[in-house]
């Protein structure tokens, strides 16, 4: 089988551990968790007959920023950034954040996910898409299991390139 | 007309006597009465309902009554605290004196067990040709022998694990390789000692080692009294096990390949 690190970046509070729940144990937690610096789950994916067992390093925001050990982004294999579409702050300088990443990672693609799309109405979604200045993959909702496999099968994919 | 010894005129007066003296009386009898059906009518009807009410509390009790309960346990334990610690000193302190002595008579036995081992005669002329080495050190070592309880392989960068060997149950090695990898960095970085690395975590009994290799790390979990002898013996070993990984990284690619020769070099050896 086939091991692969894979990064979850994004500021507090977006829902990367919440997507991380419903990915790996399909099930989300109403309470609120946040999370402290790194925190690893695994899940083991089977794509294109090919087992995969994915670490998934559910990293809180970038080194620069938030002070985050430049050590989490080495080695990975992919990378998925999540923000959050009720939050402005959380992707206005989304650009910026994924160059940074993919110095941090050496990796040239990053996904784009936009989390908590419950909370918004699809006019408003329509107009964050203008607004965000990198193009969205996903538009996910962990609270209600929307997108969240398919981001997840993106990201095993992109790690095995 | 015949007599009677009725005296109608008398008697109509009596009744019309009792009359006037005892209206009240029978009005208040009237009210007592239909107090006292009433009430066996209310009766009858309550009666069913508290008895549902005394059964679902006899059911649940807890659930109705178990916070209160704990709270008030709670703030009578807080409040009466030399009372409780009174009551419960003599129980614990039997309980720990019981556990102690159990713990030093093993101790005895053990201690025992290698002295009289160390002071055959075999082992007498042993010594007469050993080296640097007291009886101190070797009745410690033999009592509190260091063991090799766990170790992984694991990639530098990635955290990834690669090997393993493991005398326990741990669930998900990959996470604690993860973890590991994580605490790793986040101690290098926290303390901004470029080049250097982290080396040991001590938790009771256990002592966590990691040694860099190029590209690999070794984590190797020891539990006993770790004497310098051991851990030049374990430092030379773990050499040897990065020095052939390195030399052909097939074992990189072949867990249980590398999980045998984790075992040859470290355990069996």
């Amino acid at each position: 089988m086939i091991a692969k690190k894979v990064l979850l970046i994004g500021s507090f509070g977006v829902g990367k551990t919440s997507l991380v729940r419903r990915f790996v144990l399909n099930e989300f937690s109403e309470n609120y968790i946040s999370t402290i610096g790194v925190r690893i789950s695994t899940k083991t994916v089977a794509i294109e007959d090919e087992e995969v067992k994915l670490m998934i390093w559910d990293v809180a925001g970038t080194s620069e920023e938030e002070n985050v050990p430049k050590a989490y982004f080495l080695g990975s294999s992919a990378a998925m950034y999540v923000f959050d579409l009720s939050r402005e702050e959380t992707y206005l300088n989304l650009d910026k954040e994924i160059e940074s990443i993919k110095n941090l990672s050496g990796l040239d693609e990053v996904i784009i996910v936009g989390n908590k799309r419950d909370l918004l109405s699809d006019d408003e979604i329509f107009e964050i898409r203008k607004i965000v200045p990198v193009t969205i993959d996903f538009i996910t909702s962990a609270k209600e299991n929307a997108n969240v496999e398919g981001a997840f099968n993106l990201l095993t994919q992109q790690s095995l390139k | 007309m015949r007599e009677t010894t009725v005296d109608n005129k008398k008697d109509n007066r009596f009744e019309i006597l009792k009359e006037l003296l005892l209206t009240d009386d029978r009005q208040k009898f009237e009210s007592l009465r239909d107090q006292f059906l009433e009430k066996d009518k209310i009766r009858e009807n309550i009666n069913p309902v508290v008895d549902e009410k005394i059964d679902d509390l006899k059911a649940n009790f807890p659930e109705h009554f178990g916070d209160q309960i704990t709270e008030s346990i709670k703030v009578q334990i807080r409040e009466s605290q030399d009372e409780v610690v009174e009551a419960l000193y003599p129980i614990m302190g039997k309980l720990v004196k019981k556990f102690i002595i159990a713990e030093i008579t093993k101790l005895t036995e053990s201690i025992n067990q290698t002295i009289n081992d160390k002071f055959s005669l075999t082992q007498i002329l042993k010594r007469l040709f050993k080296g640097k080495r007291t009886d101190a050190d070797d009745v410690l070592q033999e009592v509190f022998e260091p063991i090799i309880e766990e170790v992984f392989v694991i990639g530098e960068k990635t955290g990834l694990l690669i090997g393993s060997y493991s005398r326990g149950n741990i669930a998900d090695k990959d996470m604690v390789s993860g973890m590991l990898t994580a605490i790793k960095s986040f101690a290098e970085d926290a303390f901004k000692k470029e080049g250097q690395d982290l080396e040991d975590i001590k938790f009771e009994t256990f002592q966590l080692s990691m040694v860099n290799y190029n590209s690999i790390y070794i984590a190797t979990a020891t539990s006993g009294v770790i004497t310098s002898e051991f851990k030049e013996e374990l430092s030379d070993n773990l050499n040897t096990l990065a020095e052939k990984i390195l030399r052909d990284r097939t074992y990189l690619n072949d867990e249980n390949k590398l999980n045998k020769l984790i075992e040859d070099i470290l355990i069996l050896d």
